[in-house]
């Protein structure tokens, strides 16, 4: 192989890695926070159990749309470019 | 290793790729929908029965299903009429993913929603059905009117962020449906090909395709529900 050429495979593989474990982190922190606090208002109110988990499930599904989009860009780089 | 997921059998029928037909999504999305006619036909049957005689097993089944939709859907909705004519549209949507993402575990099927193509078209059908639902209940031009709010100004934002719901909806059924088939086939390939990929499929299979199908189907009535009260 060319040189450039394993360049670009090493800042593809690279650039995927980092997308992914970068772009996760908010995400997981986003959705951890929506459960604590999901959990905190159960423990306060045990009979809103049923809405608050379908809301927290509403709002940990929102939040994680940001680490699918890194997903989505870390396949992109590996598969398609 | 990974050759296999991104292949298509694509028929083409003009020049132009708008033309182009991909079979094995089509294929896979005729099975789930004959799997589902054929339960629904099944669980039809059992219904036959006398008033006084004791509840068969498919009542008991039929009955517990629409409890469970029933009780996870009814809730979420504006209004008690919207309700009574979306409810059968969003169970249909749940049921059908649902079934759509458990298809994948079994072996030489592909879930259908591993194809960007199909959650896209569900979600694009979820916007169509929320904005016809906006101008059918509020008034067209008062809907659409409803763009231009709080200022005359904010009405491209509001425009781009109108656009950016069915795309984020459709990212996140395709994201996490093919992302599991992703790593359970880097599983299987790479490292033990036994008894590691079934738990695997029971977790991304089973448990994330429901959670997905749920999140989804809320989502549209998430969305119904804004353009309707806006």
């Amino acid at each position: 192989m060319e040189l450039s050429a394993s360049i670009v495979t090493a800042a593809k593989y690279l650039a995927a890695g980092f997308v992914m474990g970068i772009g996760s982190i908010a995400a997981a922190y986003g959705e951890g926070q929506v459960a604590s606090h999901a959990i905190d208002g159960m423990a306060r109110q045990p009979e809103m159990e049923d809405s608050l988990l379908r809301t927290m499930v509403i709002g940990q599904a929102i939040t994680e749309s940001t680490g699918i989009y890194s997903l989505i860009v870390a396949i992109m780089l590996l598969m398609v470019v | 290793m990974l050759e296999h997921l991104g292949e298509k059998l694509v028929l083409q029928l003009g020049d132009s790729n708008i033309m182009a037909l991909d079979i094995k999504a089509l294929i896979m999305s005729w099975i789930v929908m004959a799997i589902i006619i054929a339960f629904a036909w099944w669980l039809r049957q059992g219904l036959k029965q006398d008033v006084e005689e004791k509840p068969s097993d498919r009542l008991v089944i039929l009955e517990s299903l629409m409890n469970l939709l029933d009780e996870q859907f009814a809730d979420a909705f504006e209004s008690e009429q919207l309700k009574l004519q979306l409810f059968s549209f969003i169970s249909t949507l749940f049921l059908f993913i649902t079934i759509s993402n458990w298809v994948s575990i079994v072996p030489g099927l592909s879930s259908p929603t591993q194809d960007f193509n199909i959650p896209l078209s569900f979600a694009l059908l979820v916007f169509l059905v929320s904005h016809y639902y906006g101008m059918k209940i509020q008034g067209t031009g008062r809907y659409l009117k409803g763009f231009a709010q709080p200022y005359a100004f904010m009405l491209p934002m509001n425009l781009i962020s109108e656009v950016a719901k069915p795309l984020s909806h459709s990212f996140r059924l395709y994201g996490n449906v093919f992302g599991g088939a992703v790593l359970i086939s880097v599983l299987t390939a790479k490292l033990l090909p036994v008894v590691l990929p079934a738990i695997f499929q029971m977790f991304y299979g089973l448990f994330i395709g429901a959670i997905q199908a749920f999140v989804f189907a809320l989502l549209a009535v998430s969305y119904i529900n804004v353009a309707v009260a806006e």
